[in-house]
């Protein structure tokens, strides 16, 4: 009480140093809040691959012509059978066979869509980490009996059949095959990772239906592509060897096989993350600094303007530690004022940049725990200096002070 | 009560050291009322400084209640200011952002008294110098002469053998200094020591006991 007395009275100097602190404070949730939600966004794109995803491709620029004699890929459901048992770091396999070049005209009822048809097993959604806002997933009689059936994405669902109809059961005509629909698949972003160069493959525009009946269709048995998931992230590079070397050693390596996963991607995302979090502390500490030196110039001058209240204190009876414990308490007093008001700051700064960038940013609680934490230490730290001094004097001199 | 034994006090000023007290012996006895005299810059200020515990001595001894306080640390000096000592000034010393009956209770805060003994031991106080009406009523809406009454309730609320009083009537008109005056008689016959520094003879004719002070000695009369 006696310490807010004090900084009622000196208005001005109150307000600058909660300033200082608010600012800092603020900057600190600022970057939290900013580095978190590019975190958690690119996190969410990174994830519709399936971070654990590996492909397994034939090498196509295969020079040596007797490695080409055999036709498509080299990968047949044979190889996929006994891949199931053979490879202890793969939770899961999907075949995937698709058209590669174009995409493909479907329709509903004189409307059309271009669609990406991909012909998948039963792992699919999961390995992709895909969900099905309605409908249902594939089960093994769809893939096994070749059932005219299709997963489909919500651009392809609006322009067949409309925003506002429910697509299940209704049927959609790709050249003389009816294909029911059976599930809709939840929207997926990958704005940010398109922007940092992956490509812009349409994953809203998949329809996705048996590989067995897309391989009867087109007359093939071969699969383009497997797609697996690792059972850890750090497992992806023993996976990718153990499918590599399988699909070798039961093709007496006549073709090479590579693989692709998103351990680039995972890097790249850590890495611009880094460097946001980096320019963010630097910029943070920097305030909170400023806000620093702030609350003990002020205090120090707090403490000569009130060197004659420090000797009257004394006089009557105040020890070393009263004078410390007063002092010390305006400086929390401000820091922590400094620092709900910064806290306030940052989440409205927070929002103003998740409204303005069009990105739903959360508001980083354990950052706004950290900064609150900093702000009282660093207006402890900076009120000590000037409240030791202060405890120091002398009362005869303190009082002869004007 | 009091014993000041061949006591030196000097400053630094520049490269020299100026010698403020020189070899000063006196003892004051309980229930005394002191007038100390003498002409500026004697060393009144000085003397009573140690006096009140607020400055110490290079050399000599100084005997409270029978014990030495020369080697007594910060912590132990301030339980004896705040126990046995009362201090008034002559520019009053009133923290001025609180009311009155804050101002008056702050002896007790130091002493860990509870808020509620605090209340009424402040307004019991004030009561005693005729101010319980003014208990709210912050210094500067306060005239001097009601500034030094409250400063005198704040000296005595923690109920000090001794109360040390430097020029208390110095900023006071001739009115407003005989009232304060009147409150020390008061305070003497209630059983207090009262040490005060003065250099108008109306006042000191309120002591029993003249001290005076010449260039750091003390001058018998
Ligand atoms: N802290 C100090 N530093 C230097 N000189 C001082 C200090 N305090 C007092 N003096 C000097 O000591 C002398 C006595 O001062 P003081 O005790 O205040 O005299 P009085 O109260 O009798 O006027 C004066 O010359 C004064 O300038
Ligand atoms: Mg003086």
């Amino acid at each position: 009480m006696q310490a807010l007395s004090s900084l009622r009275e000196n208005k001005l100097r109150t307000v600058l140093s909660v300033i200082g602190i608010t600012v800092g404070i603020a900057a600190v949730m600022v970057v939290g809040t900013v580095s978190e939600g590019v975190n958690k966004y690119i996190y969410a794109e990174l994830d519709t691959y399936g971070l654990e995803t590996i492909w397994i491709y034939r090498k196509w620029d295969d020079e040596n012509p007797f490695r080409t004699a055999r036709k498509g890929s080299g990968i047949d459901n044979d190889d996929l059978n006994s891949m199931r048992s053979c490879c202890p770091s793969v939770r899961r396999v999907t075949p995937v066979v698709y058209a590669d070049d174009d995409s493909i005209q479907m329709r509903s009822k004189g409307k059309f869509s271009n669609v990406n048809l991909e012909g998948v097993g039963i792992h699919y959604l999961e390995i992709n980490h895909d969900r099905v806002t309605t409908g249902r997933d594939f089960r093994k009689n769809d893939i096994q009996r070749r059932k005219p059936v299709a997963i489909i994405g919500t651009r392809v669902s609006d322009e067949l059949f409309g925003k506002h109809t429910n697509p299940l059961r209704r049927v959609i005509r790709w050249g003389d095959i009816r294909l029911t629909v059976i599930g809709v698949l939840e929207f997926e972003s990958r704005d940010i990772l398109t922007q940092l160069g992956a490509d812009d493959y349409d994953v809203n525009k998949r329809v996705l239906i048996p590989y067995t009946l897309y391989q009867q269709q087109f007359g093939v048995k071969d699969i383009h592509t497997l797609q697996a998931e690792a059972i850890s992230v750090d497992k992806i590079e023993d996976a990718a060897r153990e499918l590599t070397d399988l699909l070798s050693r039961r093709h007496n390596n006549h073709y090479e096989y590579v693989d692709e996963s998103m351990k680039g991607w995972i890097e790249t995302a850590e890495d611009i993350l880094g460097n946001i979090s980096l320019v963010g502390l630097i910029a943070a500490s920097i305030s909170l600094f400023v806000g620093g030196l702030g609350i003990m110039n002020i205090m120090g001058t707090s403490v000569v303007e009130r060197t004659r209240e420090i000797g009257i204190r004394k006089a009557l009876g105040a020890y070393r530690r009263d004078i410390l414990a007063q002092f010390l308490m305006e400086a929390t007093v401000v820091s922590v004022v400094g620092g709900v008001l910064g806290m306030v700051l940052g989440i409205l700064a927070g929002y103003s940049i998740g409204y303005l960038s069009g990105y739903e940013l959360g508001i980083s609680w354990s950052t706004a725990f950290i900064a609150m934490i900093i702000s009282i230490m660093v207006g402890i730290a900076s009120g000590y200096i000037p409240a030791h001094r202060a405890s120091k004097l002398k009362p005869v001199d303190a009082l002869r002070y004007e | 009560m009091i014993q000041l034994c061949n006591v030196f006090k000097s400053y630094q000023r520049g490269n020299s050291r100026v010698n403020v007290l020189h070899d000063v012996s006196l003892g004051i006895e309980s229930g005394e009322f002191v007038a100390i005299m003498g002409p500026s810059g004697s060393g009144k200020s000085t003397l009573l400084n140690i006096l009140g515990c607020l400055d110490t001595a290079d050399s000599g001894d100084y005997l409270f209640n029978g014990e030495s306080v020369m080697m007594a640390n910060e912590d132990e000096l301030a339980t004896i200011r705040n126990r046995s000592l009362g201090f008034v000034f002559q520019s009053f010393n009133l923290i001025p952002r609180i009311d009155a009956k804050r101002n008056v209770e702050l002896p007790m805060v130091y002493a860990g008294v509870n808020q509620e003994v605090r209340n009424n031991r402040a307004l019991a106080a004030l009561k005693i110098v005729g101010l319980e009406d003014r208990a709210h009523h912050i210094p500067a809406h306060l005239s001097g002469g009601q500034q030094q009454r409250v400063a005198i309730a704040r000296a005595i609320v923690n109920d000090p053998d001794i109360i040390i009083a430097d020029e208390p009537t110095g900023a006071l008109d001739s009115k407003s200094s005989h009232e304060i005056m009147k409150i020390f008689q008061q305070l003497q016959a209630a059983g207090k020591t009262i040490v005060m520094v003065t250099h108008e003879n109306e006042i000191a004719k309120y002591a029993q006991r003249i001290i005076n002070v010449d260039d750091g000695k003390i001058r018998t009369s």
